[in-house]
């Protein structure tokens, strides 16, 4: 297709003057912003802080953490989007994918290892996925196995746990598992394109139009539009994970850590709250104590990296709100049964 | 006009803000007050790779938009809409497209203050508090090294605290000196007579921080101290005379002066 053949630069680019000219203003402006935000930050005057009383000043510190922390990872995701999109032959993708359904989630399971993005970068790149033709029950597949089945996670899981309980075993294949089943189902959905945000199905609707701009354009654009959709989602979900974390006692989780049904639900409750990243959470939980149960311990590590507040505020610029109540449902029932049967067989 | 201003660069400006806000604690040494220090290249370099794309998007020129939200504003089919600016949008959707574009700004407004405004600050006493001291420290132990027979001279809050759970004899303790330096959040058992002098530990970022604390014994503390003042105390670890606390162990002070704030305010 010619939508990934560049197309000759004079057409786009160089074409009049006033482009051009309109290129310097526009890059002037961008320059004029960032010396701006640079100068607001260095000149704002420290007083400014000891206005908020202790618990407001940590409402902000947490949620300013959870963006810092985040940010990062959600860049990365829209520049591996774009590199889907954009730069990857159409097709690229698909064509290497098996016919087979089943065998065809499988693999997309697996693509976290290639693509070791923790999940807040996944939501850009599972975006960037379903343009290029994945189907939704496929796109919620990745979304849900590539936190877990990559490297990183892996790796830090097995630091944080070694062979102990079977915890590591337990989340990479119920992981893979819950990922494969909500693939299942949603696969069979009649209409699967109404499990989209109208706003989302309306960027799908046009993604193979062809736009006639080269590809740095089309990738600068896209990085626009990505970080319109995602950042406001971003910021708003760490402010809720935020306020959770000033308002909610932690004490109440922990000590239901110790019964073996309920610690299940416990951890998950907090690994919903706490919104933090796959690739770390086996260090936080480590740290939380090793009087919780293996099982908890598992549901939290399941749980945590498919379905928190900051993963839901994300997805729901893709996805609706239906949808992600019947995924968040779907998932704990899952996690919860997962957790229940480590805690027996323990 | 505004509103489609708004609706295209919102996203471009609250990265902006988190890039600016990223950089800019790199460069003056505080961004572990917000994570883990593994982190910080990582950061610092998608922020440096964001800038480009923020910059590159004010240059080019915006490609032709997919046709406008028909569906969002269809879903409000009574609002028909009288407010006078932009009457270049059909009016049906004026509304509803009103109310996000405030909502947009009004998040690049929060963001900004946040971010870029506010003061960058640690963790207070009341997280400390709420999220009950030491609690983590009798699981970190089975991933920590053994303290127990260490050389103490460099020993920080989190290894005393470690330290003191691995080893609850009090005769261990008697040619062994303190010196360390945390800030003050009070006992919930004993808050008249113990406070901790206590540091929060990171293994991601602020949000998992866990208070650890060395419990100081000093009746009528109150006084002199006040939460989260940051402390350097040396003295001995003795049997808590008070003993009605959860802590058979307690720091008694030879000095205790007030401090500032060490540039690295956790530990990890």
């Amino acid at each position: 297709m010619s939508l990934t053949k560049p197309v000759p630069p004079h057409h786009a680019t160089t074409g009049s003057r006033t482009a051009r000219s309109r290129g310097a203003v526009g890059l002037g402006l961008g320059v004029a912003l960032v010396l701006l935000f640079v100068a607001i930050r260095v000149l704002a005057p420290e007083e400014v802080g000891n206005l908020l009383s202790n618990s407001v000043q940590d409402f902000f510190t947490l949620s300013i953490s959870v963006v810092i922390e985040s940010l990062p990872f959600v860049i990365l995701g829209i520049l591996l989007s774009i590199g889907v999109q954009v730069w990857l032959p159409e097709g690229f993708l698909l064509r290497h994918l098996p016919r087979n359904a089943v065998a065809r989630r499988i693999v997309i399971s697996m693509l976290g290892v290639l693509l070791p993005v923790c999940e807040c970068g996944n939501v850009p790149l599972a975006r960037g996925l379903i343009l290029r033709g994945l189907t939704v029950g496929e796109s919620m597949t990745f979304l849900l196995a590539a936190p877990i089945l990559n490297p990183v996670t892996i790796i830090t899981t097995y630091q944080a746990f070694g062979w102990n309980d079977g915890i590591l075993v337990s989340r990479i294949l119920g992981g893979f598992v819950i990922a494969n089943l909500i693939g299942w189902i949603y696969s069979r959905h009649s209409s699967p394109m109404s499990l989209l945000t109208p706003k989302f199905q309306a960027t799908c609707a046009h993604a193979h139009d062809e736009v006639p701009a080269t590809r740095t354009r089309r990738s600068v654009d896209m990085f626009t539009k990505e970080t319109t959709a995602m950042l406001p989602a971003l910021f708003v979900g760490s402010a809720i994970a935020g306020l959770i974390q000033v308002g909610v006692s932690r004490d109440l989780l922990v000590t239901l850590g110790q019964n073996p049904v309920l610690s299940v639900f416990a951890l998950m409750a907090l690994a919903f709250v706490v919104s933090i990243c796959s690739n770390v959470d086996a260090f936080f939980i480590l740290a939380f104590g090793s009087t919780f149960m293996p099982g908890a311990i598992v549901a939290f590590l399941v749980f945590g990296p498919m379905i928190d507040v900051k993963m839901l505020a994300l997805m729901r610029t893709t996805f609706t709100a239906r949808t992600l109540v019947q995924l968040t449902v779907i998932v704990g029932l899952a996690s919860a049964a997962l957790g229940l049967a480590v805690n027996a067989l323990a | 006009m505004l509103k489609r201003l708004i609706a295209r660069w919102q996203g471009v400006l609250l990265t902006l803000v988190g890039i600016v806000a990223t950089v800019w604690l790199g460069a003056t040494g505080q961004l572990g007050l917000y994570i883990h220090p593994r982190y910080f290249w990582f950061s610092i370099a998608m922020a440096l790779i964001g800038a480009v794309f923020v910059v590159a998007a004010f240059a080019f020129t915006p490609l032709p938009e997919e046709p406008d939200e028909a569906t969002d504003a269809a879903a409000a089919p009574g609002l028909h809409d009288h407010s006078h600016h932009d009457t270049a949008e059909p009016p049906r959707g004026n509304r509803a497209g009103t109310v996000r574009a405030a909502l947009a700004a009004l998040t690049i407004v929060v963001a900004t203050g946040a971010l870029l405004v506010l003061p960058p600050t640690t963790l207070t006493s009341a997280t400390a508090t709420q999220r009950s001291i030491n609690s983590a420290t009798s699981a970190l132990d089975a991933s920590s090294p053994t303290l127990v027979g260490g050389d103490t001279a460099n020993f920080t809050v989190k290894d005393w605290a470690l330290l003191l759970r691995q080893n609850p004899d009090v005769g261990y303790y008697a040619d062994k000196d303190v010196d360390v330096v945390g800030f003050v959040t009070a006992s919930p058992d004993d808050p008249e007579n113990v406070f901790y002098l206590a540091r929060f530990s990171v293994t991601c970022c602020a949000v998992d921080a866990q208070p650890i604390g060395v419990p100081v014994y000093l009746p009528g503390w109150q006084e002199q101290f006040e939460e989260d003042q940051w402390l350097a105390a040396t003295g001995a670890i003795e049997q808590n005379p008070g003993s009605t606390g959860d802590e058979p162990l307690v720091l008694v002070t030879e000095t205790l002066e007030v401090t500032e704030q060490p540039e690295q305010p956790y530990v990890f």
